[in-house]
């Protein structure tokens, strides 16, 4: 079997006690012991050598594989793409690689692994690599690698880290947004509103008497109307709103392309909706109302901290006026 | 100064492998992609360490950069970035002769970077009597803080990169990229030797 | 009597790589030029019979130095000597007028050869 990792350095070209056939058992152990694929195909694609490692993750008999195309040995390989990767393989005498990140196999073999993934193959790394030998016949040697552990391990990660995204985005008590992802949003929002000279505007609400609630029913009491209240709201928004809890039983909303009227009548829906709902906690029923405060995006804000600003005193100013109400920023002015 | 602290002579020795190289390597692709090549002189310029984020982030548009290590004899190492900088690599597949829907934009990105990167790296390790094994290339999420994270925790320190601009135009069809050789100490001075020995034969 | 031959490379270690390789008698009577405008400059100026030219350099490159010949219709024998080895630039310098193309690095016996074959050694 010819040399397939025979160090070409000049330093180390003759070892002259060994004799060749020697050289040739050890070279062929080697290629039998490894936990590689090894797979070498000639200029036309017929397969020269194969390993062990690939006679027993197949079931094909070893006799029927040697001198067939390698296209007819493994008829799952994508024939078009691959004869073209292998061309540029001899024609340009340089390595060629395929990852299981873009592919995540190319030879179907069941994988071995105690372990659940999402493929029943093995996932492969496999390198093409030139070989030219002393009379000039060009091969190419194909090393396939089985990477399954790496690539389950790989998802798993992938998966975890989204969650971890999600959860560090997220209220843990009402589900909706956090305040820190809420004013990440805003941050976008108006970048992009002052951009395209687009209309943004914002509604922040809060709980009247929320500390009598939480009196009166206790803080689970209070919490279930977190809870029923992100969700009432949660639902009469459109999917490019962004809702989040901005406080303790403050929540604020963003609106892109919305002007202070559309603002004003979402929030006069929601101070309804939420007046008229009656929230059941061990059998009584607690009435709750909100006051919001609604602006609008003008020419006179810096950053989006003045928007906030802006709604904030507008909320006050519900409060102020009585609660259960809804008051727009450009009327304070 | 530079800071590879070439002398004149080195520096106009690598200029002129570089060059050798580049023109072998776009006369195999022009023959492996069945078209015309064409060639302009690449310009090499050293980058510090320290400045390579300064120069990658100045590069409007940074579309993606795919990395690739290699080693060979006599401690003579590194690692290549190609640095793609425009919208456009929907024609690569066309390019390198696959269907659109072969492959993925990223793996085109990756085969080109590839062929790109070990031919030319070929002719010029043979100018120098030397041969490179490399890596499997990666694309390198195109993320300020993971691409300086990724040139922080290379397996070297490396002190300085060769910045080779290359611009490829391929008949019809042009793309511009910059390969960028990053390259540790040890290596330099040794790439500095091999200079050194060429410019004796003379 | 030995020729009058121009080396023009803007790499000085291709210069001497062609100086090198040259007959040993002829080394006195070599020029060099470091562009293509030095190149014009000198040929127009002097009565050159072997001018060796690379094709990539800065300025006028060696496409533009052949058509320059052409233009002043100079009696010059041309070997270019170049990175860029890609078939058709190759034919691009012999419809040019160029007497030979080799690649770079040139070798010795190459270029010799090539004087031989041009009846210029």
């Amino acid at each position: 079997m010819p040399d397939i990792n025979t160090p070409i350095s000049p330093a180390i070209s003759e070892v002259p006690d060994v004799n060749e056939l020697v050289l040739k058992q050890i070279n062929s152990q080697i290629a039998n012991q490894l936990n590689t694929g090894v797979l070498v195909v000639d200029a036309d694609f017929n397969i020269v050598i194969w390993n062990r490692f690939l006679q027993v993750h197949t079931d094909k008999i070893p006799g029927n594989i040697i001198g067939q195309s390698i296209f007819c040995a493994f008829p799952e390989l994508p024939q078009r793409w691959l004869s073209r990767k292998l061309s540029s393989v001899l024609q340009l005498n340089t390595p060629s690689f395929c990852s299981w990140q873009q592919r995540h196999h190319l030879f179907e073999l069941p994988h071995t692994r105690p372990i659940t993934t999402d493929s029943e193959f093995m996932a492969q790394n496999c390198t093409f690599l030139p070989i030219e030998t002393d009379d000039n016949s060009k091969y190419i040697c194909i090393l396939i690698e089985d990477v399954t552990d790496a690539c389950h391990y790989q998802m798993q990660l992938q998966k975890t880290l989204a969650e971890i995204a999600q959860i560090s985005r997220i209220d843990g008590l009402t589900q909706i947004y956090n305040r820190r992802h809420w004013q990440d949003s805003l941050e976008q929002e108006y970048a992009k509103a002052r951009r395209h000279d687009k209309k943004l505007s914002l509604i922040m609400l809060d709980l009247d008497h929320f500390k009598l609630l939480n009196d009166n029913y206790g803080h689970q009491g209070g919490d279930m109307v977190l809870i029923e209240v992100s969700a009432l709201i949660s639902a009469l928004l459109r999917v490019e709103d962004t809702f989040g809890r901005y406080g303790g039983e403050e929540f604020a909303i963003i609106l892109p392309e919305t002007d202070s009227a559309g603002a004003i009548e979402l929030a006069q829906r929601i101070c309804r909706i939420i007046a008229i709902t009656p929230f059941t906690y061990n059998d009584q029923v607690i009435n709750v109302t909100v006051s919001l405060g609604v602006a609008q995006l003008s020419s006179r804000e810096a950053n989006y901290e003045e928007l906030i600003t802006q709604t904030d005193s507008a909320l006050y100013q519900a409060k102020s006026q009585g609660r259960n109400q809804v008051c727009n920023a450009t009327e304070l002015l | 100064m530079n800071e590879f602290h070439l002398t004149e002579d080195q520096q106009d020795c690598l200029q002129e492998l570089i060059n050798i190289a580049m023109g072998q390597a776009s006369d195999q692709l022009a023959r492996y992609l069945d078209t015309f090549v064409y060639l302009k002189v690449p310009s090499i310029e050293s980058v510090a360490a320290k400045d390579l984020m300064k120069t990658l982030s100045q590069q409007k548009n940074t579309m993606a950069v795919v990395s690739q290590g290699f080693f060979g004899y006599e401690g003579i190492r590194g690692e290549a970035l190609l640095v793609y900088q425009e919208e456009g690599s929907a024609r690569i597949a066309d390019l390198l002769g696959y269907e659109p829907d072969e492959l993925s934009q990223d793996e085109q990105l990756i085969d080109i970077s590839s062929i790109l990167t070990t031919t030319f790296l070929n002719v010029f390790a043979q100018q120098i009597n030397n041969q490179l094994s490399y890596n499997a290339p990666k694309l390198l999420p195109n993320i300020q803080e993971i691409l300086s994270e990724h040139l922080q925790q290379m397996p070297f320190t490396w002190d300085l990169a060769l910045k080779v601009n290359i611009n490829y135009q391929v008949t019809d069809y042009s793309f511009n990229c910059n390969m960028i050789l990053l390259i540790p100490e040890t290596a330099i001075t040794n790439i500095k030797h091999v200079l050194d020995r060429i410019l004796e034969e003379f | 009597m030995s020729p009058s031959v121009l080396i023009c490379d803007d790499s000085n270690m291709a210069r001497k790589q062609v100086l090198r390789s040259l007959p040993e008698e002829w080394k006195d009577s070599v020029q060099i030029a470091c562009n293509g405008a030095e190149a014009l400059t000198i040929l127009r100026d002097n009565s050159i019979e072997i001018l060796f030219l690379d094709l990539t350099m800065p300025g006028i490159d060696g496409i533009g130095v052949l058509q320059g010949i052409q233009k002043l219709n100079l009696n010059c024998s041309v070997f270019v000597i170049s990175a860029d080895i890609q078939p058709e630039m190759q034919s691009k310098v012999k419809a040019l007028g160029a007497k030979e193309f080799m690649r770079k690095p040139v070798q010795a016996d190459v270029l010799l050869n090539n004087l031989r074959q041009h009846g210029l050694l």
